[in-house]
């Protein structure tokens, strides 16, 4: 999860950067702020002047005699440019599950798997019995040596989240960690609180 | 799944670098009145204890009574935008793709990318709608680098927790509803309205009897109370506002 977080987050900035310093050079240039400013801009630089055009004639004559390798190099970064969009949108909406974890820790003792969902349904069976849930929701992620439980938990309008949590940990996480043998089973848990009506107190 | 005594690595070898500390530390079930014992900064700790899990190393509200690992702020994987970006990535380079390979294959280029080039070569920089485009794009530009840099998911509020692997967050509106309870449960509140952002909880109320200023001095008692059994990793300040109304 938290590799995907960063690359999505370093292909963002990477197409911000691109939009943004795209945006900037056709903004100095329509704006003629090189003169104004009075400074030189570089000798090769594309645009300078409010006269200039983003594709000139030139540039295209000179983009379409490049050679014969020109047309399938730009065929080739196009296709991969397609694939590496491909990849990263499906990688969005990818969830990757481990299917089923070792018990007993990796290698499995005696070949023992638990399904995922079991596991997880197992975790939201006991947290939803703890005082102050009202529902509570589990799904683990990850690989299956390194399983990620993710909990979510609708609380009752009286419950003290702070002591929900802390059951939460002394109970169906423990017992999880124990009927599992991963000694580390990183949690994410996201607590909500079951909405109701504003009403007199009693 | 019960919680059965049972452990298979009880007592084992101090295995697993990652978690040599923490929990064997509390396997034996700790009740909750020993944990500040566990928690406070002493100096007979066991030297087995990595300084990281002293919950004052990171300053956590140390001298607080169920001090608590401060977790880390969620980070968003930001899916939403990254699938937009790349879906107009995909689009733009697939439509390219297909008409450079017709063009090589002998056909016309087509309309769009015809339409697109004399565009492109007819307007000047200083046109509009280049102009506005331009902007269009820093400014969008701009946006995309906030997101790429900000942690995101500020609807959800970190929460102490009571060991280093589990990470909690409570919902803004949910915490608001708590408050929103534990307010309406002072005497002499009619109604009360809260609203909770990461560093203030701002709540008014209408009082229909009582002295405001009593029912004020009580409201802020008791929201700070249920505040702090939110147990919040950075328990926002509360502002309490009162009212008389008389109906």
């Amino acid at each position: 999860m938290a590799s995907r977080t960063t690359t999505n987050r370093s292909l963002l900035a990477l197409a911000g950067l691109i939009l943004l310093g795209g945006g900037l050079l056709v903004l100095f240039a329509g704006f003629d702020l090189y003169r104004r400013l009075d400074v030189a801009p570089p000798a090769a630089w594309p645009l300078t002047g409010p006269d200039d055009v983003l594709l000139g004639s030139a540039d295209r004559l000179r983009w379409s005699d490049q050679g014969w390798w020109w047309w399938p190099a730009v065929i080739a970064a196009l296709v991969l440019t397609v694939l590496l969009a491909l990849w990263w949108l499906f990688a969005q909406l990818r969830r990757r599950r481990p299917g089923a974890l070792p018990v007993g820790g990796t290698p499995p003792r005696e070949g023992v798997e638990l399904r995922d969902r079991a596991l997880g349904d197992a975790i939201a069976a006991e947290a939803g019995g703890l005082p102050g849930v009202d529902h509570a929701d589990v799904r683990i992620t990850g690989r299956p040596a390194r399983p990620h439980t993710h909990v979510d938990l609708a609380l009752t309008p009286r419950a003290a989240p702070g002591a929900t949590l802390h059951a939460l940990c002394e109970g169906p996480l423990r017992a999880a960690r124990r009927s599992t043998g991963h000694r580390q089973l990183p949690t994410e848990a996201r607590l909500g609180v079951t909405h109701r009506k504003p009403h007199r107190a009693e | 799944m019960t919680s059965e005594p049972d452990v298979p690595d009880r007592g084992g070898a101090p295995s697993s670098r990652h978690r040599a500390a923490a929990v064997p530390a509390r396997e034996p079930g700790p009740p909750a009145h020993d944990r500040p014992a566990h928690d406070r900064p002493a100096q007979d700790r066991p030297a087995q204890d990595p300084p990281t899990h002293d919950p004052s190393a990171h300053d956590a509200p140390s001298g607080a009574p169920d001090g608590g690992y401060r977790t880390r702020r969620p980070w968003s994987a930001r899916r939403l935008p990254t699938a937009l970006v790349a879906t107009v990535v995909l689009v733009a380079a697939g439509a390219a793709l297909i008409d450079v390979v017709l063009v090589r294959a002998g056909r016309p280029a087509a309309l769009w990318r015809r339409r697109l080039a004399d565009e492109l070569a007819g307007r000047p920089v200083d046109d509009v709608w280049v102009l506005a485009g331009a902007a269009a794009a820093v400014a969008l530009g701009l946006w995309l680098i906030v997101l790429a840099l900000t942690p995101g998911l500020r609807h959800w509020l970190p929460l102490r927790s009571p060991e280093p692997g589990l990470r909690a967050s409570l919902d803004r509106d949910g915490a608001a509803d708590l408050l929103r309870d534990a307010a309406m449960r002072v005497p002499g509140v009619g109604a009360a309205r809260v609203r909770v952002r990461r560093r203030r909880a701002k709540a008014r109320a209408d009082v229909h009897f009582r002295d405001p200023r009593q029912v004020k001095d009580d409201l802020t008692t008791v929201l700070d109370e249920e505040r702090d059994r939110m147990a919040l990793a950075r328990p926002p300040r509360i502002v309490v506002r009162v009212r008389r109304r008389t109906r």
